[in-house]
């Protein structure tokens, strides 16, 4: 589940992690219809509530949604399932997956109020590596006027097919807020270009997946934060070049108001004997490496309504001095080499520094409020005036919450355990035997099956993807309600004969892993994960991964009965792909059917007693 | 009330989480679950779901009348802060607990696993 938060520091920025939940529409499909509602009636129900419960709970399904968010859709809706299959297949792609959620900080100078995010100060963009950080560690650049952007990237998957000028206008047309693609370009089958700020990326994000190109194709758009794109960031480094050498020109301290000025009237611009904290002033080295660079948005400190803020009223020049990137440079206090040949600073040094250069004043009458306040804005701050600052104060729920350890198979105890395994044995030793009508013995007269993939088309042959795909059902993508009901197999021989078109197999069982998620007197319910390899020859070989869950009561023949069985087929990764087929398995002797031991009778047995039913 | 708090109410006293083979179980364990877990934005890729067999009368009580159990799997690609990106599957068993004037849906059982959860 998503949260959405607020910082606010005393002084400065809001930073606003926005999450939008939407509710999936219910399923329309999940009950059959009406005239098969009275047929399905008597056998699914011993209580005749007839017609009116079973559409009382179909309402009360909609409450429930209603009532509940269950998933929220911080994506953009052009994430869609087919995106897992619109990827053009190359594997850093896809493990990247572009836009894993979309958190907007139009205010924020995020990374001022984490000390272990400061440090990097890698702007390099189109990176993907670097667009997967969380956008809390993106960056902003400064207009000369001071507002802030927050830059993000938008791709088209299939952009390629688009003309740039027919593109954009289309875009323009259905969204609500003008935008400026900056570095619009063609990227292999993509579109890629950078916007500004918070606004313009939610209203790009809501047209995905509502327009539509000249074949009638739906167009998506993928949304997600970015560093600042480099032709930015160079008319960034170049903007502060010359506002430095300004800087540099002029005795800015005369003109400096005060720097919190919020309790004392705006004092002449002469330095006080007022205790004055002074900052360096740093600029990148531009013939040489990167420096890391955070860029302090003084203009928008000065829009924040807290009463910490500053007061900053003078002329164009020192409004834009003050605007330009401020650049602090804590523990490596470095020689800058460049044309102004600002020299060396190492920490601070009051009153003479002032004089001279220093636009930054602060109008306390004691020393501690003054580093406070300071502190406020520059959290980052090891030394001030060659005095070392005591650390933060952190408190615990500042840490990083720890994901626990992942484990493996749960099956609550040894009996169950084994009869599990054992089922799971003699149902994939059929399964992939070649002739899947052993199966009916394996499912309830009534059993319900369903199938749903994921599988990247670019990926399989033809003849095999067709073999999945007609069957598969996957409501997230399926509105069709009658499709919907059809393609839920009722019946074993329904499910047994659809099972028999579907490739032929061969399972890894040494990779499979069992969660027993409820054991009761009259049912078992586990999940099956492990992966599988197709073995018909236009299928290539490719490695599956399967998650498969079953419903089953107790049976005497064949130690369980499937009443619910759903298999869902997606790509292996390549970790899975690897390591399938790796450790040899005993297989069962081929010489029949298996017959249920003395063991498997024993277990079954155990099993009737512990339920205290019979089947 | 806190998002986990807001999740717990989602679940039958009883019900069980099973986490990437962490069995997690009853409100108060499950509440402490998800306040113990990072945040996490989800993106759902596969829905699908069953009614599970009318004749199977799952978590049933003497004296309630019959309760309707549905199947829900889904699969998709989750993000913890502080951590990667991984391939999710889940799967829910929803009952719905009908009283004279309204059924109220809650969740019985919750099965979670990274499809890369051997390497995590």
């Amino acid at each position: 589940m998503t949260r959405t938060h607020v910082t606010k520091s005393r002084c400065a920025a809001v930073s606003v992690q926005i999450a939008v939940p939407t509710q999936v529409p219910a399923p329309s499909g999940l009950w059959p219809r009406k005239e098969e509602e009275d047929e399905e009636e008597t056998e699914v129900e011993e209580d005749s509530h007839q017609v009116n419960s079973l559409q009382r709970r179909a309402r009360c399904w909609g409450i429930f949604q209603r009532r509940y968010v269950s998933w929220s859709e911080t994506f953009s809706p052009g994430i869609h399932p087919s995106s897992r299959q619109e990827q053009d297949g190359d594997v850093a792609m896809r493990d990247a997956h572009v836009g894993p959620g979309v958190r907007y900080t139009p205010y924020a100078i995020p990374t001022y109020w984490r000390r272990d995010s400061f440090h990097r100060g890698d702007q390099t963009h189109g990176n993907p590596e670097r667009e997967r950080k969380p956008p809390e560690e993106g960056l902003e650049g400064n207009r000369q006027d001071g507002t802030s952007r927050s830059w993000f990237k938008v791709i088209f998957p299939f952009g390629i097919k688009y003309d740039e000028k027919w593109l954009l206008n289309l875009i323009q047309s259905q969204c609500s807020v003008p935008f400026n693609p900056i570095e619009f370009h063609y990227e292999k089958m993509q579109v890629q270009f950078f916007g500004e700020n918070a606004s313009i990326a939610f209203a790009l994000k809501k047209v995905s997946g509502k327009i539509w190109d000249e074949e009638n194709e739906r167009i998506s758009i993928f949304v997600s934060p970015s560093a600042i794109p480099h032709s930015e960031q160079k008319k960034l480094k170049s903007t502060k070049v010359k506002l430095i050498k300004v800087m540099q020109t002029q005795d800015t301290c005369t003109h400096t108001h005060s720097f919190f000025s919020h309790q004392f009237p705006p004092t002449p611009p002469r330095c006080q004997s007022h205790f004055r904290p002074s900052l360096s002033l740093q600029k990148t080295n531009i013939k040489g490496h990167e420096v890391p660079q955070r860029a302090l948005d003084l203009q928008r400190l000065h829009s924040d309504p807290d009463p910490m803020t500053l007061d900053i009223e003078k002329g164009p020049n020192l409004r834009n001095c003050m605007a330009a990137s401020l650049h602090i440079h804590e523990e490596n206090m470095r020689k800058v080499n460049s044309e102004g040949e600002l020299d060396k600073v190492k920490g601070l040094e009051p009153e003479e520094r002032c004089s001279d250069r220093n636009p930054l004043c602060t109008t306390f009458p004691d020393k501690s409020t003054n580093i406070s306040s300071i502190l406020e804005l520059f959290s980052k701050l090891l030394h001030l005036d060659d005095h070392k600052i005591p650390p933060p104060i952190i408190f615990g729920n500042e840490a990083y919450k720890k994901l626990p350890v992942c484990k493996g198979n749960v099956f609550g105890s040894e009996t169950l355990k084994n009869l599990i395994l054992q089922f799971l044995q003699q149902y994939y030793w059929i399964y992939d035997s070649g002739d899947r009508q052993g199966l009916l013995d394996a499912y309830h007269d009534e059993a319900c099956f369903s199938l749903t993939i994921l599988l990247n088309p670019d990926d399989l042959v033809p003849s095999c993807l067709h073999k999945y795909s007609m069957g598969s059902r996957n409501i997230r993508k399926l509105k069709d309600p009658v499709l919907r009901v059809q393609l839920l197999k009722h019946t074993k021989r329904d499910i047994v004969d659809f099972l028999s078109v579907l490739p032929k197999t061969q399972h890894d069982l040494s990779s499979f892993v069992v969660d027993m998620c409820v054991q009761t007197e009259k049912m078992l319910c586990f999940s099956v994960n492990g992966v599988f390899k197709e073995v018909e020859e236009v299928c290539q070989a490719r490695v599956r991964a399967f998650t498969r869950i079953f419903i089953a009561t107790p049976a005497s023949n064949f130690s369980l009965c499937i009443v619910n069985d759903q298999l869902f087929v997606s790509d292996a990764g390549p970790i899975e792909t690897q390591g399938a087929f790796s450790t040899p398995v005993p297989t069962l002797s081929s010489s029949s059917v298996p017959t249920i031991s003395q063991e498997q009778q024993e277990v079954a047995q155990v099993f009737s007693t512990q339920s205290g039913m019979n089947h | 009330m806190t998002m986990s708090m807001a999740l717990t109410r989602l679940y039958l006293d009883k019900a069980t989480l099973i986490w990437n083979g962490n069995v997690v179980t009853g409100l108060d364990a499950l509440a402490n679950f998800f306040e113990m877990l990072p945040s996490s934005e989800f993106q759902v890729n596969m829905l699908d779901c069953q009614p599970v067999h009318g004749k199977i009368r799952v978590f049933q009580e003497q004296a309630t009348p019959s309760q309707t159990t549905v199947l829900v799997v889904t699969s998709g690609i989750v993000k913890f802060d502080g951590n990667k990106q991984h391939y999710f599957n889940q799967n829910f068993l929803l009952s719905a607990h009908s009283t004279l004037n309204n059924t109220v849906w809650k969740i019985a059982s919750d099965c979670f696993r990274f499809q890369d959860w051997a390497s995590s």
